[in-house]
């Protein structure tokens, strides 16, 4: 089995990513913009009621919404649109013809598009909210560093199976549009799911205590609120090791579980168009 | 139905007509519009839990009660959900007029240009939000200490000078258009941005946003200061309380300038061709 058609996909989708220079700066401009609203709210939050001990202080919650916010465009917020299009057109057909594995060959085609968008937005936006912001005078609002060495260590292999994790669900959705020959039902669930159980709205350590183990053991915790609790060296019952233990089962489960639904989609599928 | 040629339907007339097609096919396929107002309520619903959780967590939403800040969250979002509903015209005018060109067919046409971009659609999508953002209202006026009476008159008065400052903000996002030709998602900043600020109190905010909002695009005065006046909460910034029953007209003055601009743009307009 060659690597290299998958490698191709991968290259594809990347590009187009990097393409839209205009659309990473007015990201950027959004991510400040909703940055500095919810830290200000944080802020006057922490500040009306010191005595609360929260499960992360103010500085780890500010922290955490910069990297939340710069790792949106990560998050499986609905189907890739290339293969939006290709449902409703019916060039659909065309994937099915070739001679790959198509789990693989959609798979890699989203990955590059996850990385293709998050990666300059979130080198951008580490920028600003971490050097940029300190040296204007902004410290105290700014991204700050790992707690060590070794969590960043972690950290970085913990956002690797994030992101595969994150493509792995994009695979869910593009199987959905391919049953329904429609992407928005894709955007109208995956959105609302991606953006509540990820942590972008909210935290995930900062929602009410009896609904903390849920949210931790749900698959799109793994995406990015594993990772940066590893980073803010925050506490995860069990420790690390859980934090990429539930990452690694949600993956190969959510692997082999889609591969399935895809195989029984593909061959039932009905095709649109002449 | 056959009409003779002299027979010109009036302005009114002739949005009833756009807007009754519009309905009827969106209303085509109604497994796609249950689900995508279902996400769009569950989304927004979904949200407010994320301040609920922050209100549990410390006990305050920075001082405020979570009635008052409920009501906020409500207003704001009824508001943007009415110029979501209307506006859709102008949200696509790049993509969908100006970069095709076919806003030189609606020149020819002897209407206003604004009526015809009225008409684009009246998207029904919104209607999730606007449930959702009514039923959260409602729950504040029943949490919030104090509701006044005059709440009743106050309240969706301020929603009509919400629903008129969005409409302007993406009348004047499309008029930028005509300079940028494809839509600037960095006016999202004013319009889901506005949403994500207005539903927070204002004193939450440091002073440059404050300012902001409330100079600039007119956001505390549909939204806060209508609310104070409504649960009659003394303002902490010093503003007297009966500033709120007039402010939402602030709302229809922001939305007269971007008309002016919009005439203005257009008076300037050169077509990209067919």
């Amino acid at each position: 089995m060659s690597l290299r058609p998958y490698l191709t996909a991968f290259g594809l989708q990347w590009k187009i990513g990097l393409r839209y220079r205009i659309a990473v700066v007015a990201g950027l401009v959004a991510q400040m913009w909703f940055g500095a609203v919810t830290l200000m709210a944080y802020a006057s939050v922490y500040h009306a009621a010191p005595d609360v001990q929260a499960p992360l202080s103010l500085r780890q919650a500010m922290t955490y919404t910069w990297i939340q916010q710069s790792l949106f465009t990560l998050l499986p917020l609905g189907c890739l649109p290339a293969i939006g299009d290709a449902a409703r057109t019916g060039a659909i057909v065309y994937d099915l013809l070739r001679p790959v594995d198509m789990w693989n060959w959609w798979l890699s085609a989203s990955l590059a598009r996850l990385l293709g968008n998050a990666v300059p937005r979130a080198v951008l936006l580490a920028c600003v909210a971490g050097p940029l912001a300190i040296l204007v005078g902004l410290g105290a609002w700014s991204l700050a560093g790992p707690a060590s060495l070794i969590s960043a260590a972690l950290a970085l292999l913990s956002i690797t199976l994030g992101a595969l994790l994150s493509a792995t669900i994009v695979m869910w959705w593009n199987i959905l549009t391919a049953r329904t020959l429609s992407p928005l039902g894709s955007y109208a669930v995956g959105t609302p799911l991606a953006v509540l159980l990820s942590g972008m709205l909210l935290p995930l350590p900062l929602y009410p205590d009896w609904v903390r183990p849920f949210l931790l053991a749900q698959p799109f915790a793994g995406i990015t609120d594993i990772p940066i609790r590893i980073y803010l060296g925050t506490f995860i019952p069990g420790g690390v090791a859980t934090g990429l233990g539930l990452q690694i089962f949600w993956l190969t489960a959510l692997t082999l579980l889609g591969r399935l639904w895809m195989r029984q989609t593909v061959n039932r599928l009905e095709v649109q168009g002449a | 139905m056959t009409q003779s040629p002299s027979h010109t339907l009036s302005g009114p007339g002739l949005y009833r007509r756009m807007a009754g097609a519009s309905i009827v096919a969106q209303l085509r396929y109604p497994g796609t519009f249950v689900i995508q107002a279902i996400g769009n309520f569950v989304t927004t619903l979904l949200s407010f839990f994320g301040i609920w959780s922050l209100f549990h967590r410390f006990g305050s939403i920075a001082g405020w009660d979570i009635g008052t800040v409920a009501v906020l969250y409500g207003l704001v979002n009824v508001a943007f959900a009415v110029a979501e509903t209307l506006g859709r015209g102008f949200e696509v005018f790049g993509g969908e007029y100006v970069r095709t060109g076919s806003f030189d067919r609606l020149l020819l046409r002897p209407r206003s240009t604004l009526l015809l971009l009225l008409g684009h659609e009246l998207r029904l999508r919104p209607i999730g939000r606007f449930l959702q953002g009514l039923f959260v209202l409602v729950a504040g006026l029943w949490l919030a200490p104090h509701v006044q009476w005059s709440a009743v008159l106050v309240l969706p008065w301020a929603i009509a000078g919400g629903a008129a400052m969005f409409l302007g903000v993406l009348i004047g996002q499309a008029a930028l258009c005509f300079i940028t030709v494809e839509g600037l998602e960095v006016v999202n900043v004013l319009t889901y941005g506005g949403v994500e600020a207005g539903q927070y109190p204002l004193t939450m905010f440091g002073r440059w946003l404050r300012r902001f909002i409330t100079f600039v695009l007119p956001l505390a005065a549909v939204c806060y200061y209508p609310t104070l006046f409504s649960l009659a909460h003394p303002d902490p910034l010093g503003m007297p309380t009966w500033i709120g029953a007039l402010s939402p007209a602030a709302g229809f003055a922001f939305l007269g300038v971007m008309i002016l601009a919009w005439n203005r743009a257009v008076a300037g307009y050169v077509s990209s061709g067919s």
